[in-house]
């Protein structure tokens, strides 16, 4: 009987492994569409120039990205060219001094920190400008990074990975960009307490 | 004893040595959830991580060689071919582990330059080791793989299961070099990282431990070649026909479109359904046998590999899985109790099972038994299923508090991580922990002494 | 709350796959050695499996589609035991084994 035959289930194992690596290939290319920097779930890098939110959806149920007028980082409108040497900047900073060992981004990585996801949107920026005596949100920002131990947020302090200034201002660029990538809702109830949906 | 299979006991030592460093490592990293000041300013908490999760890798990679390299002569009659070149790169491989490691603790992070990334940290998790150190990874792999095809060659013979390891190998290298890029776009980069770890290990690695697994069934029970093979085939089908689009589970949050939530759900929910088929066969084995064989504890360990990988991956992995509620559980210690457990059922009893049956080979012991490697067993899964139940508490409640009511913020994920639940599950993650080190303790010394113990050893032929 | 009822879902839905592998042991081993009552054991377990499925489909917030994977798979799990073993034994060249 073929069930019997090692043969008929080796057909099997080759004939399954085929299609869904082909299906697989195919969403790839569709996927990196859609993740590239101006695809339909990642904004270009030059969004760090716009006012982001981050408002809930009652068509979708989930809480989606809205990228708003100029509001400019720093002080600065940055061209395409700026914003992704700054970008590039940013993730050698983080792979280097391992941030995700202890954070996570999209909720990945290490547990141990808070989700940077939408960091840039945190409503505790708007006490540390005043904690850190910064005008805006992305100097106080800079200021915690480049020294967060003396800015403790609470018992868990994050150690001084000893940025410099350009650095902290890479990394709050890449906060800025990372929190309009739209990331079907993660995560959720984002600054809502208690919501009821 | 061939070559090759001296070769295995180094590898299967030093697998069970890192195994070690991964648990002290842990120890730390759990300890400084309960005090958060511990060695401030010296070595915090993403050092110890690293140690612990980089190690796990390394440890679970050297046990599957160890394995291989112990059965493949035997396998295909012969010497396998180059074997001097891996008895080189043992060592490249174990002074390069060692050096990657001292890097990690004493010089910990460069500036963002590619300099820190060749030769400190990459910050990639699981593949933080520097570029210099994972191309050693590639030439160990790739020297590697020349032993099994070489030799499939050389010696005009092969095998099916051999034939897997073959096909397996191909992918289980090509998958690696997404250890290296630094890409900048974080969305793109979990991409093709997920191909990494995902297929890795709820791909790659499954069939890598299944044909482990059936070789060992093949000398612990005597199964017959044609049931292995038959059963091998069936198992990749199954598990790849699942977990090759199971990817899309990780694919729901970083980015990608949201038909990933449903393609990456359907399949990852079917991916308990073979561990299932796993289950009964394991306990159908068992039962032919009584729990019986010249060996208890690889018999032993083997049947809780196949009950560990059940429980971890699919029962653990099921209640997180669906889009719906892994909002809420992404990325929380939900995940990291689910982590735990199905690496350990999945991969690490496997491993153990195989240094259990290693040893009896070598130490020409007719019958391995005792009271020792009965403790190790108790100590080691009592250990985990304590720090799995602790962690699943906490993560619990970090759903609970930090995303389904607290609004996703720092101060939710502080209120979170201060709920006494939450506490609690950490400090007792920590004792069980310790229960844990307890029984690898015991472990070393019963893999140390077996058939060197004047009792315990009787040269006595079992029936079956 | 619709969050909390996602979570209590979840537990629901360990509980599911759990009583399914508690079901394929104990029909695996029913099957083994010829015990009414191990075979009354995976009954009973396969009916609560049933009763927790049931649970998560009219109570759980799940879209339709999951709801409808899970009732097809529970079907599935019925089966799964039963063809394993047949299989397995068919591959070993055996009957059904005594204690």
């Amino acid at each position: 009987m073929r069930f019997d035959d090692p043969a008929f289930w080796r057909a099997g194992a080759i004939s399954t492994i085929l299609v869904m690596l082909c299906v697989l290939a195919m969403l790839t290319v569709d996927s990196l569409q859609a993740i590239s920097p101006g695809g339909s779930h990642v904004p270009p890098y030059t969004v760090v120039n716009r006012h982001i939110d981050y408002v809930f959806d009652a068509d979708k149920g989930i809480d989606v990205p809205v990228i708003g007028p100029s509001q400019p980082l720093f002080g600065k409108v940055l061209d395409a060219p700026a914003a992704t040497a700054m970008m590039d900047k940013a993730k050698l900073v983080i792979q280097s001094r391992a941030c995700m060992d202890c954070h996570t981004f999209f909720g990945n990585g290490a547990y141990y920190g808070p989700d940077l996801t939408k960091a840039w949107l945190d409503p505790d920026w708007e006490a540390w400008q005043s904690i850190t005596g910064a005008t805006t949100k992305e100097d106080a920002m800079v200021a915690f990074l480049k020294d967060p131990e003396k800015y403790a947020t609470w018992t868990r302090k994050m150690p001084n990975m000893h940025l410099s200034d350009e650095e902290a201002r890479a990394v709050v660029a890449y906060l800025k960009w990372t929190a309009a990538v739209d990331t079907n809702g993660f995560p959720p109830n984002f600054g809502h307490v208690h919501a009821d949906r | 004893m061939y070559r090759s299979q001296k070769l295995a006991v180094k590898y299967l030592a030093a697998a069970i040595a890192l195994f070690g460093v991964m648990t002290v490592a842990g120890l730390l990293s759990a300890y400084y959830y309960i005090n958060p000041d511990f060695l401030f300013g010296m070595l915090h908490f993403n050092i110890a991580k690293i140690l612990h999760i980089d190690t796990l890798v390394i440890w679970l990679l050297m046990g599957f060689m160890g394995a291989i390299y112990w059965f493949l002569p035997d396998e295909l009659g012969r010497e396998p071919v180059g074997i001097w070149l891996a008895e080189i790169l043992f060592y490249v491989f174990c002074a390069a582990v060692a050096v990657v490691a001292v890097v990690f603790i004493v010089v910990q992070y460069g500036g963002s330059d590619q300099a820190s990334l060749w030769f400190i940290n990459q910050g990639r998790k699981y593949v933080e080791a520097p570029r210099w150190a994972a191309l050693g990874v590639v030439a160990v792999m790739v020297v590697f793989g020349y032993n099994v095809i070489g030799t499939v060659i050389a010696s005009r013979r092969m095998t099916g299961i051999v034939a897997v390891l073959m096909v397996d190998l191909i992918p289980l290298v090509a998958l690696y070099l997404d250890a290296f890029p630094a890409v900048t776009n974080m969305s793109q980069d979990l991409f093709w990282w997920w191909w990494l770890v995902h297929l890795w290990v709820e791909a790659t690695w499954e069939v890598l431990i299944g044909c482990i697994m059936a070789l060992t069934l093949m000398q612990l029970l005597g199964t017959s070649r044609k049931i292995v093979e038959s059963w091998l085939y069936i198992e990749v089908a199954l598990v790849l026909g699942t977990g090759i689009l199971g990817l899309g589970h990780h694919y729901f949050w970083i980015g990608t479109p949201n038909y990933w939530l449903g393609i990456g759900g359907f399949f990852s929910a079917l991916e308990p359904l073979p561990l299932l088929g796993m289950v009964v066969h394991a306990v159908y084995d068992a039962g032919t046998h009584h729990m019986k064989a010249t060996n208890r504890p690889a018999l032993y360990w083997m049947m809780t590999e196949a009950f560990g990988n059940f429980l971890g991956g699919g029962v653990w992995g099921f209640m997180i899985t669906l889009p719906q509620i892994n909002l809420y559980a992404h990325g929380t210690q939900w995940t990291v109790s689910h982590g735990h457990f199905a690496f350990w059922g999945a991969y690490a009893c496997g491993v153990i099972s195989v240094a259990y049956l290693v040893v009896q080979k070598t130490r020409n012991s007719a019958l391995v038994n005792g009271a020792a490697w009965k403790w190790s067993f108790a100590a080691l899964n009592l250990g985990l299923i304590g720090m799995v139940g602790a962690l699943l508490v906490a993560g619990m409640t970090q759903s609970f508090v930090e995303r389904a009511t607290g609004g996703s913020t720092l101060r939710a994920f502080i209120a979170g991580q201060e709920d006494p639940w939450f506490v609690s599950g950490m400090m007792l993650r920590f004792v069980f922990g310790l229960l844990f080190t307890f029984g690898y303790a015991i472990l070393v010394y019963d893999l140390l002494t077996l058939g060197k113990r004047s009792v315990s050893v009787v040269a006595q032929p079992v029936s079956p | 709350m619709i969050q909390i009822q996602l979570l209590e879902t979840a537990l629901l839905l360990g509980l599911y796959i759990l009583l399914a592998g508690g079901y394929a042991l104990f029909y695996t081993l029913a099957w083994m050695w010829h015990r009414s009552s191990i075979r009354i054991a995976a009954i009973a377990l396969y009916g609560m499996h049933g009763l927790v499925a049931a649970g998560i489909v009219f109570w759980a917030p799940l879209w339709l589609g999951w709801k409808l994977l899970l009732i097809a798979s529970s079907l599935a799990i019925l089966a799964i035991p039963t063809i394993t073993l047949h299989h397995l034994e068919r591959t070993h060249g055996t009957g059904s084994l005594s204690a």
